[in-house]
Parts: structure tokens; sequence; C-alpha cells
């Protein structure tokens, strides 16, 4: 039987008790597995994010990880949130959220020390994400002097370096280049494949069968609509343009008007 | 319509700080003898230099160091007309409004060089008076050049770092180093916001509508940096953040090091023993 690191019941959470933002969301995810939270803009995906970080927590129902409840009980025991906190890392959507430090180095090092981590160990996590993630000739800049790109690779970095058993990631590949998309996307198949458990929220559905075993549907109701393989998922144009995740686009092939839905993140020609 | 380029004005200044400081941060990346020095040793040096500076009363000394100064900039990397630049254009400034008045018999009484006639008039200048605002231009000049030579060597965050040497508690240094890093970015959000206001409206603002928009522009970054202030919370605990900062202690001083302060300490003391023991 499989590991399960998360299992959420009849999860539910509003802002200022007010503003509904997740409602009953039921949802397991299982050591090393790979699943995709997609849905359209204000669907809950963060605050998903969130819950599973504990972050924030439930006002009705539960969030479970590791095999205990997470809740401001278990957010103030200093042990459990240290160990808590080395297996599970988030890569938040705004990098300039994540980077806080002076300079790329301090910024990758932040969560190890915090961590009680030994600074020869610190040393040699730096030293093995600045080079997997191509960082070594950035590590003395300035956050604010970065690329959106590199800061996206920092920001994943800095989580890294932490060695979480759980990946949570908020849209990591949101307005990058095809070629920076491409480095993110390895470098989580890598993770993975290192026994790594990936949760990613995105509306990127060209990478959603790369990055997912499975996909979780979020609807504007703000509960899961849906949850199958990424294959099933993408194959039904008339689910994924009922909930805003594809449109129709209107153009011409050659010397027929045509109309039809895609992902306007996909590369095509007509 | 009243001239509202002040919005302007402020905004292109403030972009034009974000750039010297990245230019400043190239000095500071490159290699050369100042940069490679441990921040805490260069910070103890170029104080003593400084303290060196203010206790000398003989312009000869004070010329001595500045010569060694001088020599410091050239052995790291920078471009002497910029290094003279940065400290020439600021202290011709400082010395009209200050020292100049001090060679004046009004402020410093003494033996007359010199009279000068304004209408009915008359300003003596005194050998006194001219000694005193030559030591204390020169004085001011060189300690500038010392802080300038610091500052184009040093990065922001390693003189941040050094302040821990003055037993600052780590949580200080951490929240200085986080607001420097969020000036810059908020300074590219007033920008992007300046930019798109200039699109739709142009420059044909009257006075009070660029007043309106600044008020409006002020709240709105006001509840943006408050957002993120609480995002930016949410992200260090995130990564174990439990209301004690930890940070790596990575400054370590060489034999290099050691010999710079050593030769520092000594023209401190030479100038010590010469203004007020030898004799």
């Amino acid at each position: 039987m499989a590991n399960i690191f998360f299992e959420l019941k009849q999860a539910s959470y509003s802002y200022l008790g007010k503003f509904p933002a997740l409602r009953a969301v039921d949802l397991t995810i299982e050591q090393g597995s790979k699943v995709a939270v997609i849905g359209a803009n204000g669907t809950g995906k963060s605050t998903l994010l969130s819950m599973l970080d504990a972050l924030i927590f439930p006002d009705q129902g539960s969030v479970k990880a590791f095999g205990r409840t997470l809740d401001e009980k278990a957010s103030n025991d200093a042990d459990f949130s240290r160990i808590f906190r080395s297996r599970v890392g988030l890569v938040f959507q705004n990098p300039d959220t994540q980077l806080f430090c002076s300079t790329v180095k301090e910024d990758i090092i932040f969560g190890p020390l915090q961590l009680r981590v030994r600074n020869s160990e610190v040393a040699k996590r730096l030293e093995k994400v600045a080079t997997e993630l191509k960082l070594a000739d950035l590590l003395e800049r300035s956050p604010h002097q970065l690329s959106i790109g590199e800061k996206k690779k920092v920001a994943i970095a800095s989580v890294l370096a932490i060695q979480p058993e759980v990946l949570l990631l908020d849209e990591p590949t949101a307005g990058l280049d095809p070629q920076t998309t491409r480095d993110i996307i390895d470098i989580l198949i890598a993770e993975n494949r290192s026994g790594t458990t990936l949760v990613t929220a995105t509306h990127d559905l060209h990478i959603v069968e790369e990055i997912s075993d499975t996909v979780h549907v979020f609807g504007l109701e703000k509960r899961i609509i849906h949850s199958a393989p990424p294959e099933k998922v993408l194959s039904d144009q008339q689910f994924l343009q009922a909930h805003n995740l594809v449109h129709i686009h209107r153009h011409r092939h050659k010397d027929v008007d045509a109309s039809h839905a895609h992902q306007h993140d996909v590369r095509h020609h007509h | 319509m009243k001239d509202n380029r002040f919005i302007e004005r402020s905004l292109m200044g403030a972009v034009s700080f974000l750039k010297e400081s990245v230019f400043a941060d190239e000095h500071a990346g490159q290699k050369g003898f100042l940069q490679a020095r441990d921040p805490r040793v260069k910070v103890a040096a170029i104080l003593l230099l400084v303290l060196s500076v203010l206790f000398s009363r003989q312009i000869a000394f004070i010329g001595g160091i500045y010569l060694v100064s001088l020599v410091l900039a050239g052995c790291s990397s920078i471009n002497l007309a910029f290094f003279l630049g940065r400290t020439w254009l600021f202290v011709p400034l400082f010395a009209i409004f200050i020292v100049v008045p001090s060679a004046f018999s009004v402020f410093t009484p003494g033996e007359q060089l010199a009279v000068i006639k304004i209408g009915v008039f008359s300003f003596q200048v005194t050998k006194q008076g001219i000694a005193g605002a030559s030591i204390f231009f020169s004085r001011v000049l060189v300690s500038v050049s010392l802080c300038v030579l610091l500052s184009l060597t040093t990065r922001h965050y390693a003189l941040l770092k050094v302040l821990r040497i003055f037993r600052v508690p780590q949580v200080f240094v951490m929240t200085l180093g986080m607001c420097y890093r969020y000036i810059f970015l908020f300074i590219g959000i007033i920008q992007d916001t300046y930019t798109a206001i200039k699109s739709r409206c142009g420059y044909g603002l009257s006075s009070m509508k660029g007043q309106k928009i600044v008020a409006w522009s002020i709240a709105a970054l006001w509840q943006r940096s408050y957002r993120m202030q609480n995002q930016v919370y949410d992200a260090m605990l995130s990564r174990g953040y439990s209301g004690e900062v930890y940070i790596l202690d990575d400054l370590r001083a060489g034999i290099k090091d050691i010999l710079f302060l050593a030769g520092a300490t000594v023209i401190f003391l030479l100038i010590i023993w010469r203004t007020y023991f030898s004799n």
C-alpha cells in the first residue's frame, strides 16, 4: 500500500471568514506521486497549496500531513514544525515574494540555515543546487538584478536546498519563455525521479502531462470537479472549454475560416 | 497650466539611484585589492584612516592619506576619473556653503590676507581663516573619498554584515537587507505605474490632477506593500523561519587583511604621535 503524505477531508477555507476560497475538498496525495491542480483564476489552487504547506488551516474539515492533523496546535509545536518544514517546500507564484534576502546565495541557504542544518552541509547543498540549476554565476547577485526566469529558478533552488520530500509549486512556469519553461520542467521531472512528490498548480496545460500522473480540476465553485489521469483530462476538450481552461480561437486555415478550442500556450502553425 | 514634471523628475531620480546602485555593485564585483579584503577589516581600516584625517592638523599628512586612497582606488580596478568625479563633484558644493565663510574674519579673526568689497560692505580674509578652511576642506575631501572607496568596493549586504561586529542583532541586519531588497522592487512598481499613467494621460495633467494621482499611487503602493509583507512572512515561515534568524557567518580574514589593517593602524598611530606627542 502506498504511503499517504497528505489527506484532506471536506477541507474548506474562507478569507476573513466570509470569502470562500476552498469548499469541501477531498484529496489524497501519495509519496512519490505527481499531482497537478488546474483550474481557472480564483478557483482555489493557491489556497490549496497554502493549506498543504500549513500556512493556513481549514475552517471546516481536516488536513493531515504525514499522519498528523495540520492545525494551529501542530504549527506551534516547534519539533513538528521543523520536521514538517524540512519535508515540505513551497515555491510561491511570485518569486519576488520568495526571494527576500540580499543575494541569491543567501536566499538559497536561508531555508537550511533556519532548519539548523550544519554549515558544512549547507555549503554542500548550495554547491549542488547551484550546479544543477546553473546558478553558480548568479550567487553574489541581488535578486532585483535577475530576469523573471532566473528569479523562478532561484526560487526553486531556495526550496530544493531544503531537500524536501514534497515540492509544492504554484504556477512554476507562468510567464516564462519556452527554454526556461523546459529547464524548469526538466528540474521537476528529475526531482520526481529521485523520489520527490510533486504537487503543481498551473494554468499551463501543455506541461501537465509531463509533471503529473493525476490531475485535479478545480471549478469556479472552489471545489474539485474532476480527477483523472492527464491524458484523459486533456483530451476532453468540451470539459476544458466549459471550465475556462481552453478558449475558442477563430482563424484561417489556408482559405477556410475555422474556429476551434485550444490553449494559448501551445505553439501552432496555421 | 503649471508644469507638472515634478512626478517624472522624482521618479527618474529614484530610477537613476537604482541604476547607480547596480553600477556600484559592478565595481564591488570586480577583482581588486579592496574587493578581496574581508569587509570587517576593510571597514575598520577605512575608519582608522578617516580618524587619522580628522585628528591630523597638517595638510601634508592629510594629502598623504589622500594619495593612499588614490593608490587603493587604482589597485581596486576603479577608474580614477570616475572616482575623482564622484568625490570632487560633491565636495565643492559642500565647501561653498560651509568652508568659504570660515575664511573670513567674521568667523575666524586673525592676520588680514585680503579684503573683498561688496558695495558698502568689506570682508577681510584672514590667514588663519584660510588655513582653517583648507584643513577643513581637505579633511572633508579625504574622508568622503575614503567612504566612497569603501562603498564602491564592498557589496551592500557585506556592509550590513559588518554591523554584526557591533553586536547588532541578526534579525535587525536581515530586516535592513530586506528593506534594501524591496526598495528596488517598489521603485520598479512606481516606474511601471507612472509609465501606465503617462501612456493614458500623457504629460498634460494639471497640478491638482497630478497631486491626486501621486496620492492615489502612494495609497496603492501602501496596499501592495502591506499584502507583500504578509506573503514574504509566509515565504519565510515556509522555509523554516520560527522567530529567530540564522545567517551563515562566512567572513574570513587572511594575512593580507591583517597586513592592511596593520598599515592603517600604523598611519593612525603615527599621526596621533606627531599631532599630540612630538615636539
